[in-house]
């Protein structure tokens, strides 16, 4: 299915079981398993390396959180996409993990087909979203704008399009049924979702930026 | 730290008091003896496992013979009219040392001791004695007593904080052990499907489990202090294989009969949906938290409901949806809609303004 460079993946987890049936899953269906690791310091290690375009990241590592693995990986290496694959859900971890860079987020539990296809997208540039992650995006945009006055200026809003995408994702419904529902195009669906990722991950750079440099961290330019 | 400040006070009364001395060279050997003891129990009893019986007693020991001392180098005249022996109040050391190790009860008899060698001294001066005993006693006892609540209270603090490290260490271990547990779960559910038969019914029964698991491990205590309660703990658990709970990442709270209340509303939903579409249909619920509004939606993959259906039951008073659904919304100050598309499901929006309160005023909320 996947024609001219086959899709490099990485897996991260620390299960070896795991990590083998995933492994062995995009090898048997066409993708290149570059690299798998059990940590999250071997990941940072020999991400530049081996070079993946996705890497499927465990939340629960044994030495760092999947959080600043994900973190790690995006500053390092801005190209590689991080698809995050966890088996309890904990919801404040996939918010995070997803708020520092993760383009997408699947629970293990998901079928072989749809993890597949989740791999192709988050490859191919889309996101991944779950009811449960689009649940968590609408959540923290909400808290957001509940946010006191001074700390919420220049905080991110949804527009209403975004709010009422958001919201049929995480009730269940396909790209394929909401494009028909709002009469947009599939393509149209995608980038709304999209969007509402990439404002989160702009706002918590700022933050990051403004953390810094509230703190004394960020040094002067040279 | 004591025997150094009453050493010190020891050396000044001698020498403000040397002409009550017969030998004050014999005096100034004493307070030099005094010195040396005063060292040495220092060191030794700087670790705990050197402050043995024997120590404590050999220290009693030195410190009555330093008293006794007094005797032959103070004229009988200054003993009686009250001043002090060479040793002063230095005797008071080993009492205290006594009550610190073996609580009130010895250092009241390591004081009757030194009181006692001090009444030979000042034999016919039974006041000034009297006084001296009085305060020896005193000191040992409450000193005993003191020590003996500062280490009850040091062991209970040791107490709570081991009770505190392994209730963490367990909530960590089971975290863990969750996790793993799930990450098998999920893999039994993976292979079976894809092996059929029988492994397909493994597959099934795993999944069954793990939607168990991960929505007990995400509920987490639903309780905090204000009597408020997080509404994600009781919808959580409703998750199975068929229904998908979706939740913000903070807590949603609500008063504990609201949440119950809501709760109850959406297990009905639920219900109904397997009434009226079937096991096999599937499930949805979104929990969301706005600023004064709590909405939970519910849609499922049915068929829908036909148009004039839902009114047409509810006139005929045979819909469980009305009921139990729409009633105990409106009296919780809230509203419930119900919608249907063709080919989208029905789906339930359940919406309740914060602080509504149940005995509050009902707002007609307009869904």
């Amino acid at each position: 299915m996947v024609q001219n460079a086959p899709i490099r993946v990485m897996v991260v987890d620390d299960h070896p079981m795991w990590r083998d049936a995933v492994a062995r899953d995009l090898t048997e269906a066409g993708y290149d398993v570059v690299a798998s690791a059990a940590d999250g310091a071997q990941a940072l290690r020999i991400t530049g390396a081996t070079r993946p375009d996705v890497v499927v990241l465990d939340l629960q590592l044994p030495d760092m959180s999947g959080v600043e693995v994900t973190r790690g990986l995006r500053a390092a290496h801005p190209a590689v996409r991080v698809l995050v694959l966890s088996a309890s859900g904990e919801q404040q971890d996939v918010l995070d993990a997803v708020k520092a860079g993760a383009v997408g987020y699947l629970l293990k539990s998901a079928a072989r087909p749809e993890f597949l296809d989740a791999v192709r997208r988050t490859a191919d540039g889309d996101t991944v979203f779950t009811p449960g992650l689009a649940a968590l995006v609408l959540g923290e945009f909400r808290r957001l704008a509940a946010a006191p006055a001074g700390e919420g200026a220049g905080s991110p809003r949804l527009t209403e399009r975004e709010t009422e995408i958001l919201r049929m994702v995480a009730t269940g419904r396909s790209y394929k049924q909401i494009a028909t529902r709002l009469v947009l195009s599939h393509r149209t669906v995608q980038n709304h979702v999209q969007n509402t990722l990439g404002k989160l991950h702009l706002h918590n750079r700022v933050e990051l930026v403004r953390y810094a440099i509230e703190h004394g961290l960020a040094g002067e330019p040279e | 730290m004591f025997r150094f400040a009453s050493l010190g006070y020891a050396v000044l009364l001698a020498a403000v008091y040397r002409a009550d001395y017969s030998r004050p060279d014999w005096a100034w050997a004493v307070i030099a003896v005094m010195t040396a003891w005063t060292v040495v129990t220092t060191i030794a009893y700087a670790r705990p496992d050197r402050r043995t019986p024997l120590l404590l007693s050999a220290d009693l020991a030195v410190t009555v013979g330093l008293l006794l001392s007094t005797a032959v180098l103070q004229y009988p005249h200054a003993m009686r009219t009250g001043v002090m022996p060479v040793t002063a109040i230095w005797v008071a050391g080993p009492v205290l040392a006594w009550a610190v190790q073996y609580g009130w009860r010895a250092g009241a008899a390591a004081a009757l001791i030194v009181a006692g060698c001090d009444f030979l001294l000042r034999s016919g001066a039974l006041a000034v004695a009297l006084n001296g005993l009085v305060l020896l006693l005193l000191a040992g006892v409450i000193v005993g007593h003191l020590a003996r609540l500062a280490a009850e209270v040091e062991a209970e603090r040791q107490h709570v904080v081991q009770v505190e490290a392994a209730s963490r260490e367990r909530e960590r271990l089971a975290r863990d052990i969750h996790d793993s547990v799930l990450q098998v779960l999920a893999l039994v559910q993976r292979r079976g499907a894809e092996a059929g038969g029988a492994a397909a019914e493994l597959g099934r029964l795993a999944g069954q489990q793990e939607a168990a698991l991960r929505a007990l491990v995400g509920g987490g205590p639903a309780g905090s202090g204000s009597g408020d309660v997080d509404l994600r703990a009781l919808v959580l658990p409703v998750q199975s294989e068929r229904v998908t709970v979706s939740v913000p990442a903070q807590a949603v709270l609500l008063e504990r009969e609201a949440a119950d209340e809501l709760a109850s509303a959406i297990r009905a939903a639920l219900d109904n949906v397997r009434r009226h579409c079937g096991e096999r249909a599937r499930a949805w619920v979104l929990v969301e938290d706005e600023l004064g509004m709590v909405t939970v939606t519910i849609r499922d993959d049915g068929p829908g409901i036909r148009d004039g259906r839902l009114a047409e039951a509810t006139t005929a008073g045979r819909l469980g949806v009305s009921h139990s659904i729409c009633g105990r919304l409106r009296d919780l100050g809230g509203s419930a809609a119900i919608s249907s598309v063709p080919g989208e499901g029905t789906e339930v929006e359940l919406r309740l303004p914060r602080g509504a309160g149940v005995p509050v005023a009902r707002s007609p909320g307009t869904g």
